[in-house]
């Protein structure tokens, strides 16, 4: 029972990274969703947008240039997050090219498809059995599934 | 059995970890899979010539006909959109303004985050808007329009949705989504409806079967 506990104790110090370790494993995104990457930038900068950039849409080059106008009136949370926010909106949709290449193989011989029209093969490559692991990383990395 | 046991109890902390780090929701997003379930309903493609329905919305805004109806008997203005596969979601603007406030810059990333999924992918949606019937009418379809045009701009220019699958509409007060409610708050809302299926999209694996729905399923077990 000591030993229970002691292990819960260790396993409660460590288990975000385990817990980070477990979704990469069942080949979960690396990337963040959209939605979270905006409840992000919500979350930390809801009231700096409200304060310093009423008048400006989520639109990522005129948000990111109205926040960084402004870094000196931002809170501490807003200047250390919203670049995060919209990298990661960046990341999810960078890799999307990305899953040409992974997936080059599965999209021209079990999709009949081109890697010039990925987005085509997308349904195909998601419900079709032989894709590769880098090719099914690859598309959750870009939020198709 | 004391490693059964202990995976048990990882099990469970891991769940009390999740429910704790969980951002408190302020206006609570929709589900990706609702939206995804609501919108993926397609079945037959009308014809609707957005250029022509936005005139056709504004001109009849101005009508000032002694017989106009009363906000909760108009007929509906493009009966067309009704049978549509559609989601309607409660976007939060700016007064006035087509600027959405940062409690819907969630809602507004996971309406991105459906598009994206394969089950959409193969579609190309409207972006409608509404008003309730207070204010100016005139200015409730310019305000709507503007709101769907802020979202279609923000999925396409932010999230990088493709252009071509999104359109935008506003209805003003023409169209109410709670007709029998003129005045409600509920006609405020945004609604994504799926309007066509995108061409050329029937290239099949030839020696796989075709992925049907129940395949589907199995494939997303992993």
């Amino acid at each position: 029972m000591v030993r229970g506990g002691s292990i819960l104790f260790v396993l409660a110090l460590i288990s975000p990274s385990l817990a980070s370790a477990q979704a990469m494993r069942i080949g979960s995104a690396e990337t963040m969703s959209f939605a979270d990457a905006s409840a992000l930038l919500a979350q930390s900068c809801g009231a700096d947008i409200t304060a310093n950039c009423r008048g400006v849409n989520l639109d990522a080059n005129r948000m990111r240039e109205c926040l960084s106008r402004n870094t000196d009136a931002l809170s501490p949370q807003c200047r250390s997050d919203y670049l995060r926010a919209f990298d990661a909106i960046q990341k999810r949709i960078v890799a999307r090219v990305a899953v040409a290449n992974a997936c080059g193989r599965e999209i021209v011989k079990l999709c009949s498809g081109s890697t010039k029209e990925t987005s085509k093969s997308i349904p195909c490559l998601i419900s079709t059995r032989g894709v590769s692991r880098n090719c099914i990383q690859a598309v959750d990395n870009a939020g198709y599934r | 059995m004391p490693a059964k046991r202990d995976l048990r109890c990882i099990g469970l902390l891991l769940a009390i970890l999740a429910a704790t780090a969980l951002p408190r929701a302020q206006a609570a997003a929709p589900e990706k899979d609702e939206i995804i379930s609501q919108l993926g309903r397609f079945d037959t493609a009308p014809e609707l010539d957005i250029a022509a329905l936005r005139q056709k919305v504004i001109e009849k805004s101005k009508s000032r006909s002694r017989t106009e109806p009363e906000p909760s008997k108009r007929p509906l203005i493009v009966p067309e959109l009704v049978g549509l596969p559609t989601f309607t979601v409660d976007i939060r603007f700016d007064t006035d303004t087509p600027v959405v406030r940062p409690e819907s810059y969630q809602t507004v990333g996971r309406i991105a985050d459906a598009l994206v999924n394969a089950a959409l992918l193969p579609y190309s949606f409207l972006v409608v808007g509404h008003t309730d019937s207070n204010g100016r009418r005139e200015a409730n379809v310019l305000l709507s329009q503007r709101r769907a045009d802020a979202i279609r701009d923000v999925l396409v220019n932010t999230f990088k949705i493709s252009s071509k699958r999104i359109q935008s509409l506003g209805l003003g007060e023409e169209q109410f989504i709670d007709q029998a409610h003129p005045t409600s708050a509920v006609n405020q809302q945004i609604q994504i409806l799926t309007i066509a299926k995108l061409p050329e999209q029937s290239e099949q694996p030839p020696q796989a079967t075709p992925p049907s729905a129940a395949k589907k399923k199995s494939a997303k077990k992993k």
